[in-house]
């Protein structure tokens, strides 16, 4: 036991002294600090210039209706700009042309000539290819000015109009019908809880499949390092390959886990920053609605599949002697845990297809998908706890494995063997 | 006469030991121990033991076996057949911390000071850190490398890392000590120094098992030796004897004059004239004095000298001879 922790203790504190390592965690923790408080800064940086847009003066009897509208808006998105009539349309248009050339105005709205009393079709011309905003500002107002001029012709009063268009209400709640997980609650989750829990969700997959990934790739392309660099030579003499492992396999947990802690720790205290917290009031989400019981899941589930790819990267890793072969060696791993992650990010959308149910229970997958259906849908609590028997049982035997073709794996040198050759070898060492 | 490696098979014990105490006090014996690979045998019946400060040579071509050899001695594979015993006993945790390996691949991590990983190791073999660190301030202090203490293994030179390697070895004071091509890569002064510690070592008696292709290494250091070859032991025992099986079958003259008419006489091979004067192949040697008789009638003596077969011909009879078939 003494040597286990030894190894771990080696395994850690070098990982942390690494140039590398430390680089990389605060990158990491700047991109992540950046891109928290981009959305403010972009905020910020987003002048409320106004779009200017022309009209011909007298076009339409909407013009100045439009100009009103647009005076009485307190915060004004849209400045119109009246150009004097040139008699024809093509004279018009050229003159609205160069106004556009000059930096103006942005685009221009011409009425289409229509029959009296319809409503008149506008066209809106820029030059830019993307100019939604404008239109829907321009398409808002326009609709504003149509109640109005429609209205009283119909004899409707302005209250009656409103209460037309006053929004239905459908308040949206996730409730438990009885046997759920417990992530629900008892209260049922709103919509913006609903929202939050998506969106943890969507983040917590992500970070739980690169968080086993990274680290199961640094596990591998460390035992490699050790066989190609031949210091497993030494090592195999000292301690017991079943200790290496699982003293390297324990440390690299103990560096993932606080590296994920630490980032965690960034992200928390950013969206603590008053100008983040505001606007996240402002979307109307509480970020403390994420309950409990997700973060427990979201740790349980990363624990276990992390030891299950660390086990895989680790008998992987141990059969290659040498770094250049190992991306392609790894490649087989890395494929499994990508279909699960796949299959989850589409599962977002979908947490209720019969795929997700299904794949919740593959050992490989569940990792990713059981977690899913527990952050988005209500699993029955015993569906949840299969899921984990079966993926704990799953590492039990990819442990086990794992340990033996470690054993024979550090001692093979040369091209990576077969799988016949392996077993040839692990029947020759006796494993 | 066609050469069979076979008929020089032979085991020259130096005193057989039956009381079981004297077993007791070997602290590594081999008992015809044999290991397959699938239907390849990697070592035949191997048999030997080493004793209490004592270098033993482990001699044979690429591919003889030794790796095996070595890789069982220390606990590595478990032998097919036959028994390795650490002071009598088997194999266990214990033995462990008690063995120290030179292997004949180097390596150390690149990317770690020396004190970290050598400490590391050394506690891995069971000691306490600060021991380590200790003992390892000596070693770098004996072989004249102390600034080398908090520096990268990847900063140091080949022979400067082979230093460190040694000291990796023979930190936790092992007393079964592998050492596989202790020398190679080392300038003639580090040799020497490396020589020096290793007898030092064996004069504080610990047990070593000394493999190498340097044959002048191994006479100078080792009493007795096994010759592997294609897994099978070839020539077993103390070197003296091993020297005295063999026929002697060259002589060195240096004379004053050049000599005329040796090839004529009966059992005269081969003569060679090289820089110092002739080497005189016989087979047999009987006819030496006759050789001495004509120098001496043709010119002056001033060497004139049966020579004992060198370990290096002994090993090329007794492997290459069978090679080139």
């Amino acid at each position: 036991m003494n040597k286990f922790w030894t190894v771990l203790a080696f395994t850690v504190v070098n990982k942390f002294r690494t140039k590398s390592f430390i680089v990389t965690s605060l990158i990491i923790a700047v991109v992540l600090t950046i891109g928290l408080n981009a959305p403010y800064f972009i905020g910020k940086f987003q002048t409320d210039e106004a779009a200017s847009v022309g009209v011909i003066e007298g076009s339409s009897e909407l013009v100045p209706l439009l100009e009103q509208h647009v005076n009485d808006q307190e915060q004004t998105e849209l400045v119109l700009v009246k150009v004097e009539d040139q008699g024809s349309l093509e004279e018009n248009e050229r003159v609205l042309k160069e106004r556009i050339a000059s930096g103006e105005m942005t685009g221009y709205l011409l009425f289409d000539e229509t029959e009296e009393l319809a409503f008149p079709t506008m066209t809106y011309k820029s030059e830019k290819t993307m100019d939604f905003g404008t239109v829907s500002q321009l398409q808002q107002a326009l609709q504003v000015i149509k109640v109005q001029v429609v209205a009283p012709t119909l004899g409707l009063t302005t209250e009656q109009v409103s209460q037309i268009n006053a929004p239905v209400v459908v308040n949206k709640v996730q409730i438990s019908s009885g046997e759920g997980a417990g992530n629900v609650g008892d209260a049922g989750k709103t919509e913006g809880e609903i929202a939050v829990a998506t969106g943890m969700v969507y983040v917590l997959v992500i970070v739980l499949f690169i968080g086993i990934m990274v680290s199961g790739q640094l596990i591998a392309s460390e035992i490699t390092a050790e066989k190609s660099s031949r210091v497993m030579e030494i090592l195999v003499t000292s301690v017991s390959p079943l200790k290496q492992m699982f003293g390297k396999i324990f440390g690299m947990f103990i560096v993932g886990i606080s590296q994920l802690l630490l980032l965690g720790a960034v992200v928390l205290v950013n969206l603590m920053l008053p100008h983040n917290q505001s606007m996240l009031t402002d979307m109307n989400l509480d970020l403390g609605s994420v309950g409990f019981l997700l973060i427990f899941y979201a740790l349980l589930f990363y624990l276990m599949g992390f030891f299950l790819y660390a086990a895989m990267f680790a008998a992987v890793g141990s059969i290659v002697s040498r770094t250049e072969d190992l991306g392609q060696a790894v490649m087989p791993v890395t494929f499994l845990s990508m279909i699960g992650y796949f299959i989850a990010i589409f599962g977002i959308s979908a947490p209720d297809s019969s795929l997700i149910t299904v794949t919740s229970f593959i050992p490989f997958f569940s990792p990713f998908i059981m977690f899913l259906r527990v952050g988005l849908t209500d699993p029955a609590v015993w569906e949840v706890w299969l899921s984990i028997g079966l993926l704990a049982a799953t590492i039990f035997v990819m442990g086990w494995l794992a340990a033996k073709i470690y054993r024979t794996g550090v001692l093979m040198y040369g091209k990576r063997p077969s799988l016949k050759e392996l077993r040839r070898a692990m029947r020759a060492y006796k494993i | 006469m066609k050469f069979s490696p076979i008929c020089y098979v032979r085991k020259i014990e130096a005193k057989e030991m039956t009381e079981g105490s004297r077993e007791m006090m070997i602290p590594l014996r081999l008992e015809e121990v044999s290991k397959q690979y699938g239907d390849k045998t990697a070592v035949d019946q191997i048999a030997f033991d080493v004793r209490e400060g004592e270098i033993y040579g482990l001699l044979g071509a690429n591919g003889a076996g030794k790796t095996t050899t070595m890789r069982m001695v220390l606990g590595l594979i478990y032998p097919d057949e036959g028994r390795i015993s650490y002071s009598g006993k088997d194999y266990s945790e214990e033995v462990i911390s008690q063995m120290g390996y030179l292997p004949e691949e180097r390596g150390l991590y690149p990317k770690v000071k020396v004190c970290d990983q050598l400490t590391y190791l050394a506690q891995l073999k069971g000691m306490k850190r600060k021991d380590a660190d200790r003992e390892l301030k000596k070693w770098l202090e004996k072989f004249n490398v102390m600034e080398y203490y908090g520096k990268k293994v990847e900063e140091l030179s080949k022979g400067n890392q082979q230093k460190i390697q040694f000291i990796a070895a023979v930190l936790h004071q092992p007393k079964i000590l592998v050492l596989d091509e202790a020398f190679s890569g080392l300038d003639p002064v580090n040799v020497e120094l490396l020589k020096a510690t290793v007898k030092e070592l064996r004069d504080n008696g610990t047990s070593i098992v000394f493999s190498t292709h340097r044959m002048e290494h191994v006479e100078e250091l080792c009493q007795r030796i096994t010759i592997l070859h294609r897994s099978k032991t070839v020539l077993a025992g103390s070197i003296k004897e091993i020297k005295q099986s063999f026929p002697k079958e060259k002589i060195v003259l240096r004379t004053e004059q050049p000599i005329q008419g040796l090839e004529q006489i009966a059992g005269v091979r081969q003569v060679d004239s090289g820089e110092h004067g002739l080497t005189v192949h016989m087979d047999p040697i009987d006819a030496a004095q006759e050789v001495l008789q004509q120098a001496l009638s043709q010119s002056a003596v001033h060497r004139f000298e049966i020579m004992e077969p060198t370990l290096n011909e002994i090993f090329i009879k007794a492997v290459g001879g069978e090679a080139r078939e």
